[in-house]
């Protein structure tokens, strides 16, 4: 449709450019005469010009509909998808600190165990809520997540009353809701962070895509062409220099043009500055941050189990610090990397250092379980000393967090204004076309009303 | 299961699907009875133990468990569990220059490996921060011997299936984890003369009506991977055939039966008194299937070891130690300990 009345444009101008030498076969009755011609000039640009509102009113609702939807539905449900995955898994590492603590648990590490599971369990609530029929496969992860959250911590309770009571059944039940939270829970989070994480991506390259806007800021370039052409074949004809009414149209369709370029070309850049200073910093950062908390439930566990896991959450562990790094392919310097120049860059370079230092005061407080010190090796994991590993877990762990923080403040600034760019720019098309159909209306009749 | 692989369906569907695989092994075992085999490698661990999450233990530990208790049976004959062991040096025991002892001596600690979960008998006390038991007592009294200090030990747990590749390769000095003496593990390693006597009987639920494993034919019953138990479980003669469900420590049998997943733990009667004393609503039940003759493990390098544990034993028999142990983790009165009886 669109194409059609650029060819008809084009047609009709040529029409009107050879007018007096050889007028096509197809228009030679319309267009024998001068005010027939006119005529058919005020009915082709007025159509072009409200042709032309349509699309780009269309055009803009797409963009601006895809840009608020990263911001408003997108992003949040990701987010929200990255804290299930977060607050799990520092779930199962804090439950496995308290239990390493002894029956009588810190208050504070028992309070952050609370608040993940009810935080948890909120953003299980709130994304089903939010994402209603459009959450396709996470629809199946969050029905796993709110069946087996509660099994989960139906057992970190009994492991506790277990314990508190002296029975090593404590350690048992603790082991079970580990192994539910790492085989069915965990499993279930990371699915549907990927499933959301995707769909922003997906979301956010709509918002940011070239193609329609090329073609509504063409076909608009189109109209000014054919607006400039009518108006000189017009001053020829009738010896008027200015037809007011064609220049009023060529004058709000020139204006459209430039808002509609401007405000894409803003929100594009601030979307993908908001992808790439905000999600993808946030989704490296988040995804080392999830490795360390796993890794560091490991280290307790194997405290717990004293030896009786032949050694598999050791080796669980060896294998997440490799997956960490930090080196070349490793999360911590993938998070690094992506995080360069963002608000993010700050945790990511502190996290990769600090993560070192979590090492080797993993290997001292191995070093002394391995040389009948264990009561030392359980100082060291919840210790807050110096060389302590709970110490060098504590500080990893905030770095992460500020450089999640850093870069979640990043793409909300950028993405709001990325959707705030399109701001009135819907109702302001549709009134310039009207102003263009208008002015060409306005402006033609008068010519055409001379030769009555 | 394809759905329960992921644990969607829940709790509730996964035990259904653990139960339809528990059918259809009960179905396999029928046929195998049917033709008058011995018990096959089962499927049914295996996806429980998949359906516990990470516990990965299962068939082929079964498996082993069977075809070990097989030899058992086969080489009872052979050798006498009871009287297996060496004979000490008359007197008290000395670490003798030279010897394995000294060895430890100049380390600094004996490294013994333990259960962590086995209660009263080998057991991480979450109210002291150690490792306690009557097992304990019996690594404690080495640790006295060897130090003059009952405290220079490491212990580490490990699983029943580990007990004895562990001692055999080094990796701990001695193994005192309600470790049966049995001929098929006589060829791998030395035992000390029997510190205690336990027996094979079978814990369920109070409500249970079950009188023993001869009642729970076609149902599940749980032991550890690579105990005896496992193997006589699997090898029990009641028909349909028993469903041996195994996991990595009897506290995780426990478990399991608590959540209806299994009908029944069986195992020595010691252990089994354990897991009852955490759960009141238990009850052991039973005649006394098999007897369990426990014995300190030691690797074959070290005979002088051997010796060295069995003065260190009989000397803390004579001296009451062994009596107030019992009497703390097992019950009281203590009876008098096993009689030593040496192989030569």
């Amino acid at each position: 449709m669109v194409s059609g009345a650029a060819l008809k444009t084009s047609g009709a101008a040529g029409a009107v450019g050879n007018a007096a030498s050889a007028p096509s076969r197809r228009f030679r009755v319309d267009v024998s005469t001068t005010p027939d011609r006119l005529r058919l000039l005020l009915l082709v640009v007025v159509l072009l010009s409200l042709a032309w509102g349509g699309l780009a009113a269309f055009t803009v609702n797409q963009y601006s509909s895809a840009a608020s939807g990263v911001v408003a539905v997108r992003e949040p449900l990701s987010l929200d998808a990255q804290q299930i995955y977060r607050h799990l898994s520092d779930a199962d590492n804090t439950a496995a600190t308290a239990f390493l603590a002894g029956g009588l648990e810190p208050p504070a590490v028992r309070q952050r165990y609370l608040a993940d599971i009810q935080a948890a369990g909120t953003e299980i609530e709130n994304a089903t809520a939010q994402g209603g029929a459009t959450l396709g496969g996470a629809a199946k992860d969050l029905a796993t997540l709110s069946e087996d959250l509660p099994s989960y911590a139906g057992e970190i309770e009994t492991a506790r009353a277990d314990n508190r009571q002296g029975f090593p059944l404590g350690a048992a039940y603790l082991r079970e809701a580990s192994g539910l939270m790492r085989s069915t829970l965990l499993p279930a989070a990371g699915d549907m962070y990927t499933t959301e994480n995707a769909s922003l991506n997906a979301t956010s390259a709509q918002a940011t895509g070239l193609p329609l806007v090329i073609i509504t800021l063409a076909v608009g370039l189109g109209i000014v062409v054919v607006l400039f052409l009518a108006s000189r074949w017009l001053g020829r004809r009738t010896h008027r220099v200015l037809n007011l009414g064609l220049l009023l149209a060529g004058a709000a369709a020139v204006i459209a043009l430039a808002w509609l370029a401007v405000a894409y070309a803003g929100a594009r850049g601030d979307l993908l500055a908001a992808q790439s200073r905000g999600s993808a910093p946030v989704e490296a950062l988040a995804r080392a941050d999830i490795t360390a908390l796993q890794a560091h439930a490991d280290e307790s566990l194997t405290l717990i189990d004293n030896g009786s896991d032949n050694g598999t959450y050791q080796a669980t562990y060896l294998r997440q610090q490799h997956a960490l790094g930090p080196g070349p392919g490793t999360l911590l310097t993938l998070a690094e990397t992506a995080a360069g120049g963002s608000q993010a860059a700050g945790g990511a370079t502190a996290a990769a250092g600090d993560a070192q230092a979590w090492y080797a005061a993993h290997a001292r407080l191995r070093a002394l379980d391995d040389n009948a010190n264990h009561a030392a090796a359980v100082r060291s994991a919840l210790g807050s000393g110096h060389s302590d590993a709970g110490t060098a877990f504590a500080k990893l762990s905030a770095d992460f967090a500020t450089g999640i923080a850093g870069g979640q403040a990043d793409f909300a600034a950028s993405a709001s204004s990325g959707a705030d760019a399109f701001t009135g720019l819907e109702p302001g098309v549709i009134a310039a076309a009207l102003v263009m159909a208008a002015g060409c209306a306005w402006g033609l009749s008068r010519r055409l009303a001379e030769y009555r | 299961m394809t759905t329960g692989a992921r644990g969607v369906s829940g709790k509730g569907k996964w035990s259904a699907a653990v139960r339809a695989v528990a059918i259809l092994t009960g179905t396999v075992l029928l046929a195998g009875a049917a033709g008058c085999t011995a018990a096959s490698p089962q499927s049914a661990p295996a996806a429980q133990a998949r359906n516990q999450g990470g516990r990965a233990t299962g068939t082929s530990t079964a498996h082993h468990a069977a075809s070990r208790t097989a030899t058992q049976a086969h080489d009872t004959a052979a050798c006498n569990p009871v009287a297996s062991s060496l004979r000490p040096a008359p007197g008290p025991p000395q670490v003798t220059p030279g010897s394995f002892m000294a060895k430890i001596l100049e380390r600094g600690y004996l490294i013994a490996g333990v259960s962590q979960s086995t209660y009263n008998f080998g057991y991480f006390n979450p109210l002291t921060g150690k490792t306690e038991g009557f097992d304990i007592d019996m690594v404690h009294a080495v640790a006295q011997a060897i130090f003059g200090n009952p405290d220079k030990v490491e212990f580490r747990g490990i699983t029943d299936d580990q007990r004895e590749p562990d001692v055999s390769n080094g990796s701990v000095d001695i193994v005192a984890e309600t470790m049966t003496i049995l001929c098929s593990r006589l060829k791998k390693v030395y035992f000390s003369s029997v510190y205690f006597e336990a027996n094979t009987r079978v814990l369920v639920l109070k409500n249970s009506t079950a009188t023993g494993l001869a009642s729970l034919g076609g149902q599940k019953v749980c032991a550890t991977a690579g105990s005896d138990s496992a193997g006589i479980i699997s090898s029990y003669p009641v028909t349909p055939r028993l469903v041996l469900v195994t996991a990595p420590q009897f506290t995780d049998c426990l478990v399991l039966l608590q959540q209806g997943q299994v009908a029944a733990v069986s195992t020595d009667d010691a252990i089994l008194a354990g897991l009852h004393a955490q759960d009141p609503f238990t009850k052991v039940v039973g005649p006394l299937l098999a007897p369990q003759p426990y014995g300190l493990a030691i690797a074959k390098q070290h005979p002088d070891f051997v010796r060295f544990v069995n003065a260190v034993l009989a000397q803390y028999e004579a001296d009451g130690g062994w009596a107030a142990s019992y009497a703390r983790w097992v019950g009281s009165p203590a009876p008098n300990p096993p009689a030593a009886r040496y192989a030569d």
